[in-house]
């Protein structure tokens, strides 16, 4: 079970991995099931995917028989099982799990949207901030995603290109091409030194370790002062560099981890000079 | 196995295999009577393959170009600044290394790119010039082509030349000395920053001619034997119309 008692519980069941998920399900008593709340924004009712028959027709015994039971007896159809055990001051989402993808697709924009925004934050204070799940990298980002990444590149790169004072398209270009392959190179060559890494779940990370100098970028839009920009990227070079560094070193042989930084570092500083060059 | 089949005495029997095939067996075992399965590659067949090649879209057919440790690596670049010691592929022989090539001509490029910018800075601040600086994106654009191209062709050219000559040529170990040749660049880059434009070319020539007999002795004593001073030239001068060509675009 990952973050039972940590600050950063995901808002939504949805949001946890799947197997966060799946030992929710076995180990949650029936006992605290809920019974049927009322869906908050109005479905359509005629969509029968959430209805009684669905859930019956289940199986696999995940989803609890106490909702089975309840389901003849009450006149909307409850909200699937899972969304009911965790308990909480949870929206009715379909959360994952068996039989709940037409949910998703039913389900309101705003709930989509809220689950991966409350994803990016929860995976942001996992890699960029402090906290006691940091040291160990299987952890750091099991539920990675990658709109967080894709989020911090572009407003890099949109930062910079308004910073620029001209050819602004040519440095949005180079921003994200910088930042898009070199992630990709950095986790390649992860990979050719022999470590262990997941090319996904590293992409993802090295996108989140971004986001200090995102800040750094901002701020040095907003202020124009030369010896101003220089702190400012370094200590955000730091935050970041700090940020990436358990991830990387521990994914190579103790020889390599030299090997394997350096490029990260590179990567950054040029991201910083970048940051202080673009006036 | 299969002689143990031959000897049973079951062709007269009903359903049993016909005689036809035990015969076939038979012959073919006289013929390679210490191989007792007809596998292939045969299994007294010891020679392991050149390299564990597994194709061009699995990383593992290349993790043995990257199987160096930050000791050897920073070795081979302090030895990379030694012109005159011509033995760096006896050094790299045993496990030559893409690791230098590509993130020395990575940093190279970053370096020509920022430093680049921030001499034409100086420059202007120490000429006084009215006209106001601003960054050159396309220096990133010149310098990723050139140092790129340089490193990836030059050695691509020279193994075809070699093979074409007849003499046998490793390409991975042209990269590797290519690659490491570029080290010293890095460190000049730094040292371009001086705006005096007199120390500048001082700097470019001295740190070309180092580059240049390292890529030229080590070539030459590569193809010892072989009468192709020619090519060793090229190299050097090559290397040199490198060196000079950072200095006239990046550093003006």
């Amino acid at each position: 079970m990952s973050n039972p008692h940590s600050d950063t519980i995901p808002l939504h069941a949805s949001s946890q991995s799947d197997i966060d998920e799946i030992e929710n399900l076995i180990n949650a008593s029936p006992a605290t099931v809920l019974p049927a709340r009322p869906p908050s924004p109005p479905r359509p009712a005629t969509i029968p995917v959430s209805s009684a028959p669905f859930i019956q027709s289940n199986i696999p015994p995940p989803p609890p028989t106490s909702s089975n039971q309840k389901v003849p007896s009450v006149p909307v159809p409850p909200p699937l099982p899972s969304s009911t055990i965790s308990g909480g001051s949870r929206p009715n989402i379909a959360s994952t799990g068996f039989g709940s993808p037409p949910n998703t697709l039913t389900e309101p924009v705003w709930d989509t949207v809220k689950r991966d925004l409350s994803r990016i934050v929860s995976n942001l204070k996992l890699v960029v901030f402090p906290n006691p799940y940091r040291e160990d990298p299987g952890k750091a980002l099991r539920d990675w995603d990658l709109w967080g990444p894709f989020f911090f590149i572009v407003f890099l790169g949109l930062t910079l290109s308004w910073s620029a004072s001209v050819k602004k398209s040519e440095v949005f270009a180079v921003a994200f091409a910088l930042l898009a392959a070199g992630a990709v190179i950095l986790t390649l060559n992860v990979l050719l030194l022999g470590g262990h890494i997941i090319f996904f779940q590293s992409l993802s990370l090295l996108g989140y370790c971004l986001f200090p100098l995102d800040i750094g970028a901002l701020i040095c839009m907003l202020k124009d002062n030369v010896l101003v920009k220089v702190i400012v990227v370094c200590v955000t070079l730091a935050w970041s560099s700090w940020a990436a560094y358990p991830f990387m070193s521990s994914a190579v042989n103790p020889r390599r981890k030299a090997l394997a930084l350096y490029p990260v570092f590179l990567m950054y500083v040029s991201v910083g000079f970048l940051i202080i060059a673009i006036d | 196995m299969d002689e143990s089949y031959n000897n049973l005495p079951s062709s007269h029997l009903l359903g049993s295999v016909p005689a036809v095939v035990s015969e076939e067996k038979h012959a073919t075992s006289y013929e390679a009577p210490e191989a007792t399965m007809q596998t292939f590659p045969p299994e007294g067949f010891e020679q392991q393959p050149a390299n564990n090649w597994k194709g061009f879209f699995s990383i593992s057919s290349y993790t043995q170009y990257f199987n160096v440790d930050t000791d050897i690596v920073i070795n081979r670049l302090i030895s990379s600044l030694h012109p005159l010691s011509g033995d760096f592929f006896s050094k790299i022989d045993a496990n030559p290394d893409l690791y230098g090539l590509i993130w020395i001509s990575t940093t190279l490029v970053f370096m020509l790119a920022s430093f680049g910018n921030c001499a034409t800075y100086l420059m202007q601040k120490y000429t006084n010039s009215s006209a106001s600086w601003s960054f050159d994106v396309s220096f990133v654009n010149v310098a990723a082509c050139t140092v790129y191209g340089y490193a990836i062709v030059v050695p691509l050219a020279y193994y075809f030349l070699l093979q074409y000559m007849g003499s046998s040529a490793s390409l991975v170990r042209f990269w590797c000395l290519w690659g490491y040749s570029l080290f010293i660049f890095v460190v000049t880059s730094f040292l371009l920053l001086i705006p005096i434009e007199l120390l500048r070319w001082i700097i470019i020539l001295l740190a070309g001619t180092t580059s240049s007999c390292f890529v030229a002795f080590n070539l030459k004593s590569y193809m010892e034997g072989n009468d192709l001073t020619v090519l060793v030239v090229a190299s050097f001068c090559l290397q040199m119309a490198l060196a000079i060509f950072i200095k006239v675009w990046f550093f003006p």
